[in-house]
């Protein structure tokens, strides 16, 4: 272990700088350099998400922000974890599936709420669906990938030592698929937080993303500061808190996206 | 296979549609969307609302990728620089870049800087962390067999650093640009007045459905020429490496 000093002497750069940009923000705010109008002081902000704590405006858009991501996560994993997994076994369903996901794929998800609010009942459904769209993909793509990727001496020899159909898939395809599958779920649940924050923003009056735009349409300028940065941390620990606690939960399994 | 699935979905969709087994109104058939698309294209909004994203997603795509690479190059070189802007790069990347869009309304107010600035924000931290990636995940044999050959500064970063980069830099740039697009869309969706986002919100407010599904199958389109072509022109351009993103 390295001593407390050293650490810091190895970091200090890291920690120092977001301090003394807060400091210099608060500084040229107050005395007027920034205009107060478009940069609040950082205290300011922070009083601001205090009172929004305080009188419980902020859990209820925190709340209904993150059921919706739950119930679009739940969706977009299980189809996906199940599509991605028949397209990686049949040859046949993933060539013809293939060119169908190469087009959608792509497509912003937040275009997918007018078809989507044809399709099922317009408002929270029609939301979770939407949402769930880009995570579906991502999840079904790295699935498939982690399928075939999977050598084929490995279950050349399985075979040889006569696993067949469930017991093939169940002891060699799913284990052999599953650091990229764990890698798909991981980026499926970012890029929900992204799309239900886009999709609150055109469609609704609640959640975060809601909150966020609302403040800007009545010009609360602090609110805007401090619902984003209720957006980035609820960010930081989808993306960095999963990593982590795969790495202690699942430590035998390798997360293969991090570039 | 690749082509009968997707023929047959098509045919499908456009027996349903014409039986009026599915709402028309709501699934106009692919024909109509089809001749739509030509319709619009050669004298209509459509052709417009093209030119539009593709113009702003050019200017995005540049703001960000001119000074993300350095960037990234200088943050794999320099430990300094990179203890000095990886918080920040950490705590923006994860956050969706449409939020960035308010306060660049109020900040620079309603119009096309603030839409291409949002855009460009999504590729920015893209490309710097692919690229910041690149510059450190090289074999540190690559350096110690520069170093050996003589190679020092300027030349050691020129033969050395950026060719063994330059892989994770174009997987950066065209994830970058994808990212782009899909912001840029949601913007136009959002807020803008124009571009094929805007023409797929407006069609949807006036229900008038055959454009709606010509504009989203334009995007469609656009998206896939985009990560394809590029993908391909990244296994031709650099064929001695493999590239495994997303």
């Amino acid at each position: 272990m390295k001593a407390p000093g050293r650490w810091l002497a190895d970091r200090w750069l890291t920690i120092g700088s977001p301090i003394a940009l807060l400091v210099l923000w608060e500084w040229a705010s107050a005395t007027g350099i920034l205009r107060a109008v478009f940069f609040p002081r950082p205290s300011t902000i922070a009083w601001h998400l205090r009172d929004l704590a305080a009188d419980g405006t902020l859990w209820g858009h925190v709340a209904t922000t993150l059921v919706r991501i739950a119930w679009s996560f739940s969706l977009a994993a299980v189809l996906g974890v199940a599509i991605g997994l028949a397209m990686g076994l049949w040859r046949r369903l993933r060539e013809g599936l293939d060119p169908v996901f190469a087009v959608i794929y792509p497509i912003p998800s937040v275009l997918f709420l007018p078809l989507v609010s044809f399709l099922v009942p317009p408002g929270e459904i029609a939301l979770v669906v939407t949402t769930a769209v880009t995570s579906f993909f991502l999840i079904a793509f790295t699935t498939t990938h982690g399928v075939t990727q999977i050598d084929r001496l490995v279950v050349e020899a399985a075979q040889h030592y006569g696993a067949r159909g469930w017991r093939l898939f169940a002891a060699v395809l799913l284990p052999g698929a599953l650091p990229f599958i764990f890698t798909g779920l991981r980026l499926g649940l970012g890029f929900a937080l992204i799309v239900v924050v886009a999709v609150e923003i055109v469609s609704t009056s609640r959640g975060l993303g809601a909150l966020l735009w609302l403040s800007w349409q009545v010009l609360k300028v602090e609110d805007m500061y401090a619902t984003f940065f209720v957006i980035a941390l609820l960010g930081a620990l989808l993306s960095y808190g999963l990593v982590a606690l795969r790495a202690r939960l699942l430590p035998w399994v390798p997360d293969v996206g991090d570039r | 296979m690749s082509v009968a699935v997707p023929v047959a979905a098509l045919v499908l969709w456009e027996i349903c549609s014409r039986l009026a087994i599915v709402s028309p109104r709501y699934f106009p058939a692919p024909t109509t969307v089809a001749w739509t698309v030509g319709d619009r294209l050669v004298a209509g909004d459509l052709a417009g609302g093209l030119l539009v994203t593709l113009a702003r997603l050019a200017f995005a795509f540049a703001l960000a990728a001119v000074p993300a690479v350095p960037l990234g190059l200088l943050m794999g070189i320099a430990r300094p620089v990179r203890d000095l802007v990886e918080p920040y790069v950490a705590f923006i990347f994860p956050v969706p870049k449409i939020t960035l869009l308010p306060f660049l309304l109020i900040i620079l107010g309603v119009g096309e800087p603030a839409f291409v600035l949002t855009g460009a924000s999504s590729a920015f931290f893209q490309i710097v962390i692919s690229t910041l990636g690149g510059v450190q995940t090289m074999d540190p044999r690559l350096l110690e067999v520069g170093r050996n050959y003589g190679a020092r500064g300027a030349r050691l970063f020129w033969k050395v650093i950026l060719p063994a980069a330059l892989p994770s830099i174009f997987t950066g740039l065209r994830l970058g640009l994808g990212l782009a697009l899909v912001t840029l869309v949601a913007v136009e969706f959002i807020a803008a007045k124009s571009g094929l986002g805007h023409l797929v919100f407006r069609h949807w407010q006036m229900l008038s459905t055959p454009e709606m599904y010509a504009a989203f199958a334009l995007v469609g389109a656009l998206g896939l020429v985009l990560t394809r072509g590029l993908r391909a022109l990244q296994a031709r351009v650099l064929t001695w490496q493999e590239d495994i993103g997303v």
